[in-house]
């Protein structure tokens, strides 16, 4: 390094060390940091045509104001600007809010002067003096905890406010607390521990520790609760409230930068006009590596060859980007920009410019946070690319990276490498997926074909890298496929309408939108009860963590009715209440700042409280209106606007915008029950749970009595009506009325009369007949629906193996075919004989293999399971053939059963696939039969019929196939010679004979007929597979290199070319034709 | 019309034991020659033959050859009804669905019909090819059992090796090891409890113990069992049936390459 060969050369070294020191320290943005950010500007290549954002119009700050939609809150701790913040720490916390304005400019706007702090309840007696000599005693022991910095004070004052605790109802009212203040974020864990164990101070007599209050509040968090903001609504900035950064003294990469006070900021509720979105930029990112033969690409080794992007702008509906960079040459793209490099850190380079350039609000991709991103980094630090990881929205910022796990029981543990970008969102649609929907697959194949409705080829890691290596033609088929795998995640997010639906998810929570996919579900309800406590001048205690319960203390769940199974042929009503549990918390006014401990409750008088059935007591409203109540109150009320509103809107995205925030309003409503139980969460109360089950329980109990005793033949009607269901919120009735529109009217008339009896606003409404309907048993049903008597609507089934995702699809065909046929055509016959055909094609192995994948999630690594299970055995065994392509954990595992010996264990049966089709290795329909089809068509089957297990052991199980072994599979098969038989009676032939034996030698032509028919037949569909599958990699000239798992087309495609190559080797026997 | 008439009922009963934990589902096939099955347990790695001749049946009669399919399990059944001295008669016709069969009590004082239902099972006829093994071991049927239930409550896999001495049958487990060692042993005067092995190499193959224990359930039908063995060729395990008949068994070894795949991958 003493003797730097060129002036570039030592560049790159001085940004290396300078580099190495921002990693070091990340608070500090020392004046070399600055310096190296202008380097890095340097670099910046020449500017695609249409990547830019619209340019920003000059802003006179005494004139202009800014308004803008802000998309993300962080904070950074750095020195004060005096002229916004006047104070003498050297050190303070500055928020950054991320946002972009109608036009679609970004902007980062820099808050000042917001202080964190929160509360703890004062000791009897205290004035402001004591806490003076707190807030000095705090100093004092923070001081001795940061001796290493040279900030001038820590905790900046404690006041006395007069607040009240949500925790139990306080018949007293309200009561002094002292807010105390601190200098930076950091400082509020360190005292709320000192606080909490316990300190003396001599000088006042005191000794004991304090309960904190809002003391786990984030600070950006606080901010938003305590300035009305809400995630993703808009802020204005009035004229002169604010200030401007001038171009070159920017330290982010947002077209306006501004400064302000936080007192400055005004935030509009997301009302009126306030609802529309900005014009916001979403990149989507796909890459493609090269890896190596049997190993999965790992950064260190395996070169990044291609990387697509799509930028699409908000309401666009056509991506404004479509970029490949790839390297080595690669022929042109119809539609796409294509940008070959010869350097794989040159394309790196301009893959960071590209960001910078197009200046992306929203990164998408498919699985990017754990895969592409990552990647990408990981792979610049392994070829020193030193200027990549530069491409957050601040200039001097370098991307952090580390590893981070999510936990929760509906999900499970995934471990994900978190990745801070600062001022860009990233929204992995594979997560949002795997959070809002259930899929027996979530491979980006299986889920555009659920979605899309449209397959995608899935070239194989090995195949990449041999078209690497081809030619330019070669490359270009890459670059289609890495494009389209760009495309995709967007067009989900469009279809799935996730932008619209997450946004207004953050609105109506009030946290900002990146929590909502990396956080669980209890901080949106913490954050709304946060925020009603503020406005009532009530504060929320931080408790002490209790730990999960161990099982079986929890409290009792909701209540199912005995099911009396059958199928019934005339209209069931049903009876559902309306958002139970909300409403139930409204009724009865359950809250935690209503509950009354059972010692103070028997003080109380009688007609003061509620006493649950659960036996927890809870004040009436007159007394202390719930904060729960309200907060739901305003939530089903803004649903119920929504709704309203949705009706009467006609432009199909203010639609969307409504529908998907009617929809958030439904889910928050029915999560504030859930908060209170999660004995993990925030701020569990069972007392509140148990009461709302338990009035649950009682309600439909009371239902189910009163229908029963109001219409019977005792009081004029045509029959007695029984109750032949009822689950959790809703009651099924049967009026043995055979009359849809009749039984309506009853149903309607029977809700209105139960409702009468209860508090508002519990309601029991009529929203639907079943009929016919096919009542299994406990929380299995099936049937049509009908709303109006003149059609029906749909068919609904619950806990029918229609849906279970880990039945295979031949299970899910069966039952739901089956339903079809049984309640819309009402051919029962017809359903028996369709299930007779289909375990008969089962038998004679003429079943799609596509049909016989069951799937399981892997959801540990594989040694970490205590018994065998088939998918953790079978993913050992593949990774010991081909670490590549084995499941990881968190991957949902393909398998089919096949034969085994008598006492194989069940895991030993377990087989990939692909690895079947490719071996010809028998399946085991016998088990598939008893293990997969019985149980289901057995249940559906029992109400309809006498004897049921005839499908199953009839006529037409007595004609199987063991299949054609394949010398593939290994086994007695690499020895035994295939003996001809006959081809129409399939007894052994003679050395003289090759097609038939002499019994049949009349029937030659016609078997010949037969067999040539088949060979015809079977090419032809050969041939529309093949053209489907060219179709879909999207050129009709080229080779099929598709191996997708998740491809039905693709198992169809490799059974019908074994068919072939069998019946062709049949025909070929007949010698003489 | 098929018609095949068996005093020694018994016979077939053991038949059927000796093969139906091996496949479930089978075409006999019947011809003038006799009475015959050709099969591959269901996870292919195995091979059964049988074969009753058709001099060996009191009565036999086939006038056209004949596929028929049977679920093992439901013959078993069936044949179970039998007492162990009945005499047994299968009939079917040439183009019917079921087969019949008659058991008569030595007596004539109770004759019984069953008939099965017959299965269309389409499925490949196989057969191994006849070849010279280089080492053939004849032993007690007892004795092979023995060693074969033994050595599989140590280890999965046994290795048989062969030399002019003796026939060797070890494995390897978890909890140890296991040897077994029979000498070459014509001094005794029965026959069925001689060893005699025949060599015209030394021979040492690999087998898993599973499927030799399944083989095993033969030895009620012959006091002696003969194993054939060439260098990465299957086993023959024979059993032959008196003055009717004999069922072999194939196994293919298993090979070292096969096991270093499974291992590394």
């Amino acid at each position: 390094m003493a003797s730097a060969p060129s002036g570039g050369r030592s560049h790159e070294d001085e940004l290396v060390e300078v580099e190495l020191d921002d990693g070091l320290d990340d608070a500090g943005e020392d004046e070399a940091g600055r310096q190296a950010s202008e380097d890095v500007e340097l670099h910046l290549g020449e500017a695609g045509r249409n990547w830019e954002r619209p340019p920003a119009p000059a802003l006179d700050e005494r004139i202009d104001g800014l308004v803008f939609q802000q998309l993300d809150v962080d904070y950074y701790v750095g020195p004060p600007d005096k002229q916004l913040y006047h104070t003498d720490l050297l050190e303070v916390p500055i928020l950054r809010i991320f946002g972009v304005t109608e036009a679609g400019n970004s902007v980062c706007l820099f808050v000042h002067g917001f202080e964190p702090y929160f509360y703890i309840e004062s000791p009897p007696g205290w004035g402001p003096d004591e806490c003076d000599v707190l807030c000095n005693e705090l100093n004092a022991r923070l001081a001795e905890q940061n001796k290493s910095s040279r900030q001038t004070r820590w905790c900046l004052k404690a006041m006395i406010e007069t607040k009240q605790s949500i925790w139990h109802y306080q018949a007293q009212g309200k009561k002094a607390f002292i807010r105390l203040t601190f200098a930076t974020p950091l400082l509020v864990a360190k005292a709320r521990g000192i606080l909490q164990t316990g300190m003396s101070i001599a000088s006042i007599g005191f000794s004991g520790s304090f309960m904190t209050y809002e003391s786990d509040v984030l600070f950006a968090l606080r901010y938003m609760i305590d300035r009305n903001i809400v995630g993703c609504n808009w802020l204005e900035l009035p004229p002169g409230s604010f200030r401007c950064t001038s171009t070159s003294l920017k330290v982010s990469h947002c077209q306006i930068e501004v400064h302000a006070n936080y007192e400055r900021v005004v935030s509009h509720p997301a009302e009126g006009e306030w609802v529309k979105l900005s014009r916001f930029r979403i990149l989507s990112v796909d890459i493609e590596c090269a890896g190596r033969k049997g190993h999965f690409p790992e950064a260190d080794k395996d070169p990044v060859i291609q990387i697509a992007s799509m930028v699409t702008v908000q309401g666009d509906s056509t991506p404004a980007v479509k970029n490949v960079m790839t390297l080595k040459s690669c022929a042109a793209i119809v539609g796409a920009e294509v940008m070959s490099f010869d350097s794989e850190a040159e394309m790196l380079k301009r893959w960071r410019d590209l960001i910078v350039e197009s200046d992306p609000d929203i990164i998408i991709g498919y699985n990017t946070s754990n895969f592409d991103l990552p990647y990408l980094i990981d792979r610049a630090a392994t070829l020193k690319v030193v200027e990549f990881p530069y491409w957050g929205r601040l200039r001097r910022n370098c991307l952090k990276m580390k590893d981070a796990s999510f936990s929760s029981k509906a999900h499970g543990t995934h471990e994900f490498k978190e990745i801070t970008v600062e001022g860009r969102i990233q929204f992995d649609v594979m997560w949002a997926i795997i959070r809002d929907h259930k899929l027996s697959s979530y491979s980006l194949n299986a889920v555009s074909a659920h979605f899309l409705g449209e397959q995608k080829e899935d070239v194989h890691h090995s195949i990449i890298s041999d078209l690497q290596n081809g030619n330019e033609e070669t490359r270009r088929r890459l670059a289609v496929y890495c494009l389209k795998d760009a495309y995709l995640p967007q067009r989900l997010v469009d279809k799935l309408m996730f932008m619209v639906n997450y946004m207004e998810m953050a609105r109506v929570t009030g946290v900002p939108m990146s929590f909502l996919l990396a956080r669980g579900q209890s901080i949106k309800v913490y954050s709304q009860i946060l925020r009603k406590a503020r406005q009532r001048s009530m504060v929320v205690p931080n408790l002490p963590k209790i730990g999960a319960t161990p099982d079986g203390v929890g409290y009792e769940g909701a209540t199912v009715l005995d099911a009396k199974a059958g199928f019934y042929r005339w209209p069931i009503a049903t009876l559902d209440f309306a958002s139970l549990y909300p409403s139930i918390m409204m009724a009865h006014n359950i809250c935690y700042s209503t509950l009354v401990p059972s010692p103070e409750a028997k003080q109380m008088a009688a007609e003061e409280i509620v006493r649950s059935p659960s036996g927890d007591c809870f004040v009436r409203p007159s007394k202390c209106k719930g904060l729960l109540p309200e907060i739901l109150e305003e939530l089903l009320g803004a649903r119920k606007r929504a709704k309203t509103d949705l009706k009467a809107a006609t432009d199909p995205f203010m639609k969307a915008v409504l529908d998907g925030r009617q929809l958030a309003l439904k889910i928050s409503a029915n999560s504030v029950y859930g908060f209170t139980g999660a004995t993990v969460g925030k701020l569990p109360c069972l007392e509140i749970s148990a009461s709302v089950t338990s009035f649950g329980r009682e309600m439909i109990m009371h239902t189910r009595e009163m229908v029963q005793r109001r219409f019977c033949k005792a009081n004029g009607y045509n029959a007695d009506c029984t109750v032949i269901y009822g689950d959790t919120d809703s009651v099924m009735v049967d009026f043995h009325e055979p009359d849809c529109a009749k039984a309506m009217e009853l149903g309607r008339a029977a809700a209105a009369e139960v409702s009468a009896t209860f508090t508002k606003p519990i309601k029991l409404e009529f929203e639907k007949v079943y009929f016919p309907y096919l009542l299994v048993s406990k929380k299995r049903y099936a049937g049509l629906l009908w709303t109006n008597p003149d059609k029906h609507d749909k068919m609904d089934t619950k806990g029918i193996e229609t849906v279970r995702r880990d039945n295979c699809l031949l299970v899910r065909n069966v039952i739901s075919t089956c339903l079809d046929k049984i309640l819309i055509d009402k051919d029962v016959n017809g359903a028996k004989a369709f299930v007779c055909s289909t375990i008969s094609d089962l038998l004679m192995n003429r079943m799609d293999l596509s049909l016989l994948v069951i799937t399981k999630g892997l959801t540990q690594d594989e040694d970490k399971y205590k018994s065998k299970n088939a998918h953790a055995e079978l993913a050992k065994k593949m990774r010991k053939r081909d670490p590549a392509t084995a499941p990881n954990v968190g991957d949902r595992v393909p398998y089919v059963i096949i034969k085994a010996p008598k006492d194989a264990k069940a895991h030993e049966k377990a087989e990939d696939p692909i690895f079947v089709l490719e071996h010809g290795i028998p399946i085991d329909s016998q088990h598939y039969l008893e293990h997969h089809l019985k149980l289901p068509l057995t249940r559906l089957f029992e109400p309809l019929m006498k004897n049921s297990n005839e499908l199953l052991s009839g006529d037409h199980t007595r004609s199987i196939s063991l299949g054609k072994a394949s010398q593939a599979a290994g086994g007695i098969m690499k020895f035994a010679k295939v003996q001809m038989s006959c081809l129409a009676c399939k007894s052994p032939l003679g050395p003289h004979h090759t097609s038939l034996c002499p019994n049949c030698q009349s029937k030659e032509a016609e078997i010949y007929q037969r067999m040539l028919g088949n060979v015809n037949e079977l090419e032809t569909q050969f041939g529309g597979l093949w053209s489907q599958c060219q179709r879909c990699q999207g050129s009709l000239h080229q080779d099929v290199l598709c191996t997708s798992r998740d491809c039905p087309i693709f198992y169809r495609r490799k059974k019908v070319q074994k068919d072939l190559t069998e019946a062709h080797s049949l025909l070929s026997r007949f010698q003489d034709w | 019309m098929f018609e095949a008439r068996l005093t020694q009922g018994r016979l077939l009963k053991q038949v059927l034991e000796a093969i139906k934990d091996l496949v479930t589902d089978a075409n006999f096939d019947c011809a003038a020659t006799g009475f015959s099955l050709q099969a591959m347990d269901s996870s292919h790695v195995s091979l059964v033959s049988l074969m009753l001749r058709s001099d060996g049946f009191d009565h036999f009669r086939c006038d056209r050859s004949l596929s028929m399919g049977m679920n093992l399990n439901n013959v078993a059944k069936m044949l179970k009804c039998a007492g162990n001295d009945d005499i047994i008669t299968m009939k079917a016709e040439d183009s019917g669905d079921t087969v019949t069969f008659m058991f008569e009590s030595q007596n004539q004082e109770r004759i019984s019909d069953f008939e099965l239902k017959l299965m269309d099972i389409d499925s490949e006829q196989l057969g191994i090819p006849d070849t010279e093994y280089a080492a053939t071991v004849r032993m007690p049927s007892g004795e092979f059992q023995r060693i074969c239930k033994d050595l599989s409550s140590i280890g999965d896999t046994v290795i048989i090796s062969v030399t002019k001495d003796g026939v060797k049958f070890s494995t390897n487990g978890d909890i140890g090891s296991a040897n077994i060692t029979c000498r070459q042993n014509t001094a005794v005067d029965k026959q069925e409890e001689q060893t005699v092995i025949d060599l015209n190499e030394p021979v040492q193959l690999t087998f898993a113990l599973r499927y030799l224990n399944s083989f095993a359930k033969a030895t009620p039908l012959s006091t002696s069992v003969i194993l054939s063995m060439s260098k990465e060729l299957p086993v023959v395990v024979e059993y032959r049936i008196a003055e009717i008949g004999h069922i072999k068994y194939y196994l293919a070894p298993k090979i070292e390459d096969e096991e270093m795949e499974e291992n590394d991958g």
